[in-house]
């Protein structure tokens, strides 16, 4: 196997590991925790009788934990194996809240709008992050350089909540935006475009939000990185070829600076999630963050659970696409 | 003639290579690296060995052995006439008292954070050698003074960080010499000191060769800096010794086509000088992969036929000179280039 | 970099101690620390200094909810009449018993994680990373919500969570440290002692690994507060105490933005900044105290050049003229490097010619100035350092005034340059070959890309690489391979000068003599000049036609290499030439020069080898000699060749047997 093949196979076998013990964990998370969440869930009374005696055949919560050893029964006849023989269905059970509905279809839904509202900020924040970071270093010590450090301090220290809050009430009074959710409620829209004038003003202010506290840190990142690289020795040689700074930060520099760059984007990912809770309790934004809120206080496990789990394979999937740039932008670990 | 300090006698040492993750989850093992391979040699009280060979010659690992840090895969390494393999643990960490360390790099091989006085007095701490703090001052500040760094109280309190190479370099002897060690195994020494701080060195280690009765292992890849301090020379090669004897009689009349190889290199400051020297093409192998025969042979300007499948072994050349070449055993072919002149290059270099 | 050791030796590693006064020295750290003592104080004093008790209970009318500030309640009252002042006090209680509670679990189970893992490897340090990777990419925050959200949300358990789950990342870090720690040389010679584990963690591990835990510790006290008070807003905090997060959840949830209440919201938002913007900036300023980072670079905008007047040549001494006219004519170049103490001269006042064909050896031992020396007249002097003064004449320009663009299409084309350590003067994520290329055709830009390719292809053939390995990268070479790869490189446009420094050291024997013969055959084809800077003279006297003996960043003598070896003039040539071992000798032992050459903060006011030299006199301390003929082109800056020096002082002086 070449060495990008073996690298790229192990970083994917323990990404398959990580998603495997996640799964796992979060099935016995809600068992072993005071009160069984999960089978007095499925007592709710907010359930109808039809919903519950289908939840036990599906979860098979009459039978035990996690193998079977009741003489005669196959050992693999348990909750564990239900749940799992569930979720490889996609099967993420019924929310107690939204009476009756597929937690998986809410879990959708709530995910394509997190993800209109992540994207863009991750986009927009890491490429101004990185411009910003590299200009700054590029030109240390220069009031630039003061002004964005204190900046990019500032919004490290600002919790997400907050700068969400203050800019909501900033948008509504000074631009007029909508203070909540993705579209204005029971809008009728004459076009297309209308319909994305109606979602872009409501997404305007979180994407705001969420950019500015990212930014900071990758600017931080990329600004400590970019200093390291500028004062490498091959730095030195390309000065010494007679390239223009231009071409040394854009053909020497550049790659090597985005290395460390590429591990914070994916180790931030599960703050990115931190972020996306707050943003959308604050905009109310219909994403996974006010799903899983709001089943905290509706105390909806089976919505819980589920968030859960899309969270963290999400991340780890995300990890694993970060590992993959990684590897294709750094040879030492492929070639050897 | 004097009991031998050390005496290592057939020792090889194999490492296990690295493998990959994915070898490791296969259970595949991971072929093993010959570091040091049939390696046989004693020191004797007040002897100075210099053990010469260039990066993958194996001699950091026979320095490894010759401390006890490695175990030998074969063979056996015996000190003061007892068998490191043998000795029990605690016996071990008795036997490591006799024997101390000089490491090449002066500037790393002393704790930034101690000063100059915990320095020379952690190895007495370690093996509780002596109770009394007294008594470990004063035995410090003796192996201070003997090493040279003088007035003591002006040393005793410094940071690694306040002194120059050479200092410490002698801070790093005070502290072996603190445990009136038998024998001393050096590392190249002097390799990361300038040369004008050099002789310093060199000087010290040879008196304290003389005036105490020391074995030191001297191990270097440069012939010239051991020319006037070593008694006697080996020249290792990919794990082997492959040349041995005096020390004057392998300079001016090297036996083994490498020495004599690794000898014309040297450079020799006196620009009026004639010399031809022999440029060994390519580099020397990975000792994961050690050539068949005699394992100088792709490199050999005068290898031939036989040294392809024949692995010689050490010639004795008189006088405690030996070479591992068959163009010095007793069946080589033609006429052995004892006059000095090689024979016709069979291959070029 | 050579020239940064050098200029930096004075103090080296004393770093990584934990000093108040380094920590002082930074503004950020004594903002930050003077934010969170301030902070520490209302936590510790609030129930002195709250203008009301918010946990005694109290009976609320309509009038009393969201008031604006007034006399009686400073920053007016929250949505359920408290005074938000004295809720202010009280949360920061909360806030950082949380913060450093947390960051305390954090420390302990990630800094035992960390080195254990770090100091033991193998298979239980593979297994603890292993499970320290899970939880750094598990989403924190989710798990977090979950277990509040089930267990309970008491102040204990938010503490166990936010700690429990945060120390992945410090048992990284601590990892990391601990794992170059053990590699250090100090650690394997108290191996090689005999020194078990306990007395090598607890002397010389831990002490290595735990400033910077505990700057890291100061850093996670800021990120569990932020957890903290996050949780509190999403109302997973402790209902029964009054935290900085809560009164925002309560603010916003009971309608603070449509009430215009403004103060129930501000303060407590800025509150957690505070703190957080204070443990933040402590943190980093520990962290760069005891890590300082090189804060400048090889980008930075060269300082404007020293104007120079009319000619300074020949200003103290006397050349004799060469055969021919000089390719690289090098008058009185002086370069100086920033220090906290004020300039430090480097190189001073250096002169040099260097003719079409011939290699120039530049020697001297380490910190002499002969790196600075190439350096500054290539102006690509590390940050910090600049020429300021002297002459550089190459052809018909001075390359010291030459515009930046000007220079830059005179570098490589022209002049170009030898690394000492190619590893790290290869870019590592390009292929070699491609470096070599791109030098083609920046200078080129006719050649095209694939005949720069085939070009350095070639290159990489004629130098002994081979073209097969051309999309090879520099950590897939061997050492000796690199720096055939930095020749290759150096040759690219066939330049008219190549400066080589050093380019040997740390290179086997038989290797130095390959790249050695290497160079000499190839610039001896191309009919290039070429300058060597090295320690040793063995090689120069094999190489080198002339040779420049620096001392103190001064030329001390040049001339003919057989001429300087015949007879050296200054006394420390002699002792140089008396210190090198050489193998047609093996008898003779070496004498080596007692003391060290001076530092650059203190040079001796006369002659820089004064100090060392056996045969100094009175105006030796006084006047900097200036350089003597000796002969035949042989110069000497020492006062013994000086007609009128003291008769004993020049028999003694006189060339060594």
């Amino acid at each position: 196997m070449s060495g990008r093949g073996r690298y790229l196979a192990g970083k994917a076998a323990w990404a398959v590991v990580v998603v495997f013990v996640v799964i796992t964990f979060n099935f016995f998370l809600f068992r072993v925790l005071p009160g069984d969440p999960a089978k007095a869930g499925a007592k709710d009374p907010r359930l109808s009788q039809a919903s519950i005696a289908a939840l036990t055949e599906r979860f098979g919560l009459d039978k035990p934990t996690f193998l079977n050893l009741e003489p005669g029964a196959s050992p693999f006849d348990s909750q564990y194996f239900a749940y799992l023989g569930a979720l490889s269905r996609g099967d993420l059970g019924m929310s107690y809240a939204y009476r009756d509905e597929q937690v998986s279809d809410l879990l959708g839904e709530a995910l394509v709008n997190t993800i209109w509202l992540i994207l863009p900020a991750q986009l927009l924040s890491i490429v101004t992050g990185t411009i910003l970071g590299l200009v700054a270093a590029w030109r240390r010590g220069t009031v630039l350089d003061v002004v964005s450090l204190t900046f990019s301090l500032f919004m490290w220290s600002l919790p997400t909540f907050f700068l969400a809050i203050l800019l909501l009430v900033f948008g509504s009074s000074y631009l007029d935006l909508p203070t909540a959710g993705r579209s204005t409620i029971g809008a009728e829209y004459a076009s297309l475009w209308d319909e994305l004038y109606d979602v872009g003003r409501h997404l305007l202010m979180p994407t705001l939000a969420f950019t500015l506290v990212l930014l900071g840190e990758y600017m931080l990142i990329m600004r400590s990185s970019v200093l390291d690289v500028f004062s490498e020795d091959y730095i030195l040689t390309a000065k010494a070829k007679g390239l223009s700074t231009f071409r040394i930060i854009r053909d020497h520099a550049l790659r090597n600076a985005m290395l460390p760059m590429v591990t914070l984007i994916a180790l931030n990912l599960a703050f990115t999630v931190s972020g996306a809770i707050q943003v959308e309790q604050v905009f109310s934004w219909p994403g996974l963050g006010d799903l899983t809120v709001n089943a905290i206080s509706e105390r909806d496990y089976p919505v819980l659970q589920g968030a859960f789990v899309l969270i963290a394979v999400a991340v780890v999937v995300a990890n694993f696409l970060a590992d993959m740039v990684y590897g294709w932008l750094d040879p030492r670990v492929t070639q050897t | 003639m004097p009991e031998p300090v050390a005496v290592v006698r057939d020792v090889s040492v194999a490492f296990q290579g690295s493998r990959s993750l994915l070898d490791a989850l296969r259970l595949r093992p991971a072929p093993p690296i010959r570091a040091v391979d049939g390696v046989s040699f004693s020191v004797l009280p007040g002897e100075v060995l210099a053990i010469v060979g260039e990066s993958g010659s194996g001699k950091t690992t026979t320095a490894n052995l010759l401390l006890g840090l490695l175990p030998a895969s074969e063979g056996s390494v015996a000190l003061e006439g007892r068998e490191l393999g043998r000795l029990s643990r605690r016996e071990l960490a008795r036997m490591r008292r006799s024997v101390q360390m000089i490491f090449q790099d002066p500037y790393e091989s002393l704790n930034p954070r101690m000063r100059v006085g915990d320095i020379v007095a952690e190895p007495l701490r370690v093996h509780r050698l002596l109770r009394s703090a007294s008594e470990i001052r004063a035995r410090v500040r003796e192996a201070l003074e003997e090493a040279g760094l003088t007035p003591v109280d002006a040393y005793l309190r410094r940071l690694p960080f306040e002194l120059s190479g050479g200092q410490r370099q002698r801070v790093a002897i005070a502290a072996a010499l603190a445990m009136r060690p038998r024998l001393l195994v050096a590392d190249e020494p002097v390799s990361m000191l300038d040369v004008s701080i050099r002789a310093e060195v060199l000087n010290l280690l040879r008196a304290l060769a003389d005036e105490h009765d020391i074995a030191v292992v001297m191990i270097t890849h440069d012939l010239s800096t051991v020319a006037a301090y070593a008694d006697r020379i080996a020249v290792m090669y990919l794990g082997r010794i492959v040349e041995t004897g005096d020390a004057r009689t392998v300079l001016t009349d090297p036996q083994h086509p490498y020495t004599r190889a690794l000898r014309s290199v040297v450079p020799i400051p006196d620009p009026s000088a004639r010399r031809r020297p022999v440029i060994l093409a390519g580099e020397t192998p990975d000792p994961s992969r050690i050539p068949s025969g005699c394992r100088f042979h792709p490199r050999c300007p005068v290898a031939f036929d036989r040294c392809r499948t024949v692995d010689p072994p050490l010639f004795d050349l008189g006088g405690g000179h030996e070479a591992a070449c068959l163009l010095v055993g007793p069946d080589a072919p033609g006429t052995a280039p004892a006059d000095g002149g090689a024979p016709e290059a069979i291959r070029e270099s | 970099m050579t020239a940064l050791v050098e200029v930096s030796a004075p103090t080296p590693s004393a770093s990584a101690r934990l000093s108040w006064r380094r920590l002082l020295q930074r503004p950020m750290g004594v903002i930050g620390g003077g934010m969170l003592l301030l902070a520490l104080l209302a936590a510790v004093a609030a129930p002195f200094i709250s203008p009301y008790d918010p946990y005694a209970p109290a009976r609320v009318t309509v009038f009393d909810i969201f008031q604006p500030p007034s006399g009686a309640h400073l920053l007016g009252t929250d949505d359920s009449g408290k005074d938000i002042l004295s809720s202010l006090f009280y949360g920061a209680r909360i806030s950082l018993l949380v913060g450093f509670a947390a960051a305390a679990i954090t420390t302990v189970i990630g800094g035992l994680v960390g080195i254990v893992a770090g100091y033991r490897g193998g298979r239980i340090g593979i297994g603890l990373m292993s499970i320290t990777d899970f939880f750094l990419v598990i989403p924190e925050i989710a798990l977090q919500i979950v277990i509040v959200a089930i267990a309970g949300q008491s102040l204990l358990n938010i503490i166990l969570v936010i700690g429990l789950l945060g120390w992945a990342s410090t048992a990284r870090l601590v990892r990391s440290q601990t794992l170059s720690v053990r590699e250090r040389k100090f650690v394997l010679r108290a191996r090689a002692i005999g020194a078990g584990d306990a007395h090598i963690l607890r002397r010389h591990v831990v002490p290595a690994v735990l400033p910077l835990m505990i700057a890291n510790t100061v850093l996670v006290v800021s990120l569990a507060i932020l957890s903290e008070s996050t949780l509190a807003f999403i109302g997973l905090g402790d209902p029964t105490v009054i935290s900085w997060g809560g009164m925002l959840n309560h603010a916003f949830n009971r309608s603070a933005i449509t009430a215009g209440a403004w103060w129930a919201l501000i303060p407590p938002g800025f509150a957690i900044v505070w703190v957080v913007l204070g443990t933040t900036l402590l943190g980093t300023a520990l962290e760069d105290a005891l890590n300082p980072r090189l804060k400048r670079h090889h980008l930075e905008r060269e300082r404007s050049l020293l104007r120079r007047g009319g000619e300074a040549f020949l200003r103290r001494g006397s050349l004799a003229p060469g055969p021919a006219a000089p390719v690289l004519e090098v008058r009185n170049l002086t370069v100086e490097f920033d220090s906290p103490g004020g300039p430090l001269r480097a190189v001073d006042d250096v002169s040099f010619d260097l003719y079409r064909g011939e290699t120039l050896g530049l020697v001297g031992e380490s910190g002499c100035g002969k790196t600075t020396t190439i350096l500054g007249l290539l102006r690509l002097l590390p940050p910090g350092g600049h020429v300021v003064g002297g002459t550089v004449r190459y052809g018909d320009d001075d390359l010291l005034a030459l515009e930046p663009a000007e220079m830059r299409s005179i570098r490589w084309a022209r002049l170009s340059l030898v690394f000492q350590g190619a590893m790290n003067a290869l870019n590592p994520v390009r292929p070699v070959g491609d470096q070599v290329a791109e030098a083609i055709r920046i200078h080129e830009p006719r050649a095209g890309r694939r005949e720069a390719t085939r070009r350095a292809e070639q290159l990489l053939e004629r130098v002994g690489i081979g073209r097969a390995r051309y999309r090879d990268y520099a950590h897939q070479y061997s050492g000796g391979m690199r720096q055939r790869a930095m020749i290759a490189l150096a040759l690219a446009c066939r330049p008219d000068v190549i400066m080589a420094d050093e380019p040997t050291t740390a290179l086997d024997v038989m290797i130095q003599a390959q790249i050695l013969e290497l160079l000499s055959e190839l610039s001896g084809e191309m009919g290039m000049s070429v300058v060597l800077v090295t320690h040793d003279l063995g090689v120069v006297a094999q190489t080198c036609d002339r040779l420049v003996v620096m001392y103190g960043g001064r030329v001390a003598e040049q001339g003919a290499t057989a001429q300087v070896f015949a007879s050296p003039q200054h006394p420390y040539t002699q002792r140089l030439l008396g210190s090198f071992p050489d193998l047609a000798h093996p008898e003779r032992r070496l004498e080596g020069i007692a003391g060290t050459p001076p530092r650059l903060d203190a040079m001796p006011p006369g002659c820089p080898f004064e100090p060392r030299c056996a045969f100094a006199f009175d105006r030796c301390r006084e006047e900097v000699p200036p350089l003597y003929p000796a002969g035949d082109g042989q110069v000497a800056s020492c006062f013994l060749l000086d007609p009128r020096a003291p008769s004993t002082a020049s028999t003694a002086g006189a060339p060594n047997a």
